[in-house]
């Protein structure tokens, strides 16, 4: 198998501190690869490690099948990057800055300047000083950079920062259009789960620079907690009435789920939350009991975990509650 | 070689791009014009006699550049000092705006070698400080026409303008080592630093008699020609600039 990407054990230590902690990662061609982790995990790091750009305390990273070394010209010439903010010189324009990113690439045809801004909506800047770009035109620049002379691999740090909307499912459908048409490799970190998990194939999960995870996008789907929210007629009018008439209102129907092997939390709110395989896989059959213990339910709705509250979950932050209550509805 | 054209012709349009050329250049301007504006003072008794300090230190120039050959030597003295600053700014610029503008990544995972890069900031930087000792060279001879100064003569100009051209490559060999300093200091501030500290370092290494070993010391120690140097002297600046070279390609 092919592997654009390969690390056995990478460490890297900042005086007393380990930014990147024994890292061993596979990225398969044709793949993208989203590099997932908070803030200080350790993804610039391993970036720059990728790169040559700094020098491992321990292990070795291969890209395209050459083993990484700093100042070597090897294997850069089929590797797109963009590492951390965008940076151009800000003198020269838009066009100057993409001629000399073409003339650091020996074997680019002069024709690929033209044919990238336009793909990137950046032929109108052609003219304009880097320096008076927007952030997210900044930004385009620095992807352009990268996609000018069509590498096989892209390593791409945090690509949708700074970009609007538009912005942003352009890159998706250019990130998309590389691997999909042209056989690329994109590898990208973002800390934007839910970008990642829309674009990416695989995901690996890095914190305190440490590989947590790395799981296939379906995975993610799986691993992430689901749970089924009831509120009955009983619930509805639980929110007007007094707590002790609420609490024994509610309270029925939590028993008579129980009684038939559903544990369920009752919430401040009347609301009912079932968290058990059986029941937020048939919720028929939770609506089925109620309706014979004669608290019908109003609302019956399976609820998936955010990815932003899985990837706390996973890393352990707060925010990430065992059990993964969405945001509106956390339990006290 | 097609690696070093393409990287020049990148190093070269940012230079042009920039205001930092024309910058230095009107500062390499200062010396000159501000010498012949001292010896305009000094010659016109009627404007000093209300310049107080200003005329005190202009009557003291009259001294050291009374006439040509005093006035190229002098020249030669502001080109081995006042050039010495503008090249440091000058190399330091090519080398540190990198990593002042953060472009220094999109330099590092590129399929051309990294000398070709470096070497044509090297060359930049070297052609950038000739063209500054142009502008300082010609603008002392301009002023020293307009002073009407005594005592020129075709080949005295033109046997102090070699000395002078001997003096500016002695200078950008010394500078040479200032690209490392750029790049360990990732900007402008180290080297600016070490220049100020070096040639006040030069001063009181020649005070202690070892001038003619010390590489920033020695165009100053040529300029003011009081004795041969030994050929020491020379090596020591252009073992300095190799060295500084070879450790900015391998840093």
């Amino acid at each position: 198998m092919n592997l654009p990407i390969e690390t056995d054990n990478l460490t890297r230590d900042y005086r007393q501190v380990r930014a990147v902690d024994n890292l061993s990662l596979r990225v398969r061609e044709g793949e993208i690869y989203g590099f997932l982790g908070p803030n200080g995990a350790g993804k610039t790091t391993t970036i720059r490690m990728l790169l040559g750009m700094i020098r491992p305390t321990a292990g070795e990273a291969r890209v395209l099948g050459t083993r990484v070394r700093l100042g070597s010209p090897k294997p850069w010439s089929d590797v797109g990057y963009m590492v951390e903010d965008p940076h151009a010189y800000p003198e020269l324009t838009v066009w100057e800055n993409l001629e000399a990113a073409r003339r650091l690439h020996p074997g680019t045809p002069p024709r690929a300047v033209g044919e990238i801004l336009a793909r990137l909506n950046l032929t109108a800047y052609s003219n304009r000083r880097a320096a008076t770009l927007s952030h997210g035109n900044a930004q385009r620049l620095g992807l352009a950079k990268a996609l000018l002379h069509s590498p096989r691999l892209l390593i791409l740090d945090e690509p949708a920062n700074g970009l609007d909307p538009a912005g942003i499912v352009e890159i998706r459908q250019l990130l998309l259009e590389l691997t999909r048409d042209h056989g690329g490799t994109v590898f990208m970190s973002s800390h934007i789960l839910a970008e990642v998990a829309r674009l990416a194939g695989r995901i690996g999960i890095i914190h305190q620079g440490r590989l947590l995870q790395e799981l296939d996008a379906a995975d993610l789907e799986r691993n992430r907690s689901r749970r089924l929210l009831v509120r009955t007629r009983e619930s509805e009018l639980a929110e007007h009435a007094q707590p002790a008439q609420h609490a024994q209102q509610a309270q029925h129907a939590q028993h008579a789920l129980l009684a038939a092997g559903h544990p369920a939390e009752l919430l401040p709110d009347g609301t009912l939350v079932l968290k058990n395989t059986l029941a937020v896989e048939h919720p028929d059959e939770i609506n089925r009991l109620l309706v014979a213990a004669g608290a019908a339910p109003t609302h019956l709705v399976v609820e998936e975990e955010e990815l932003e509250q899985y990837f706390l979950r996973l890393v352990g932050l707060p925010g990430g509650l065992p059990g993964g209550l969405p945001g509106g509805l956390q339990d006290e | 070689m097609n690696n070093f054209t393409a990287m020049l012709w990148i190093e070269l349009r940012k230079a042009t791009r920039s205001h930092m050329p024309l910058s230095t250049a009107l500062g390499s301007l200062f010396m000159p014009c501000g010498i012949a504006f001292l010896l305009f003072i000094a010659r016109n008794p009627e404007i000093s006699a209300n310049l107080g300090l200003v005329s005190a230190k202009a009557n003291l120039l009259t001294y050291a550049a009374m006439d040509w050959p005093a006035y190229l030597g002098l020249t030669a003295k502001i080109l081995a000092v006042g050039g010495f600053f503008f090249f440091v700014m000058a190399i330091s610029w090519v080398f540190g705006r990198e990593f002042a503008d953060g472009t220094v990544k999109d330099l590092l995972a590129v399929p051309v070698p990294r000398p070709s890069i470096l070497l044509a900031k090297f060359f930049v930087a070297a052609l950038w400080s000739l063209a500054l000792a142009a502008v300082m060279i010609l603008a002392g001879l301009l002023m020293g026409v307009l002073l009407r100064l005594p005592g020129g003569s075709l080949p005295g100009v033109v046997s102090s303008s070699l000395k002078m051209l001997v003096i500016v490559g002695l200078v950008i060999a010394g500078i040479l080592p200032f690209a490392l300093f750029a790049s360990l200091g990732r900007g402008y501030l180290l080297p600016l630093g070490l220049a100020i500290i070096l040639v006040m370092a030069a001063n009181l290494v020649v005070l202690l008699g070892w001038g003619e070993f010390f590489p920033w010391a020695v165009p100053m120690l040529y300029a003011q020609g009081e004795s041969v140097l030994p050929a020491l002297s020379y090596w020591s600046v252009i073992l300095t600039g190799l060295a500084g070279v070879l450790a900015t390609v391998l840093w």
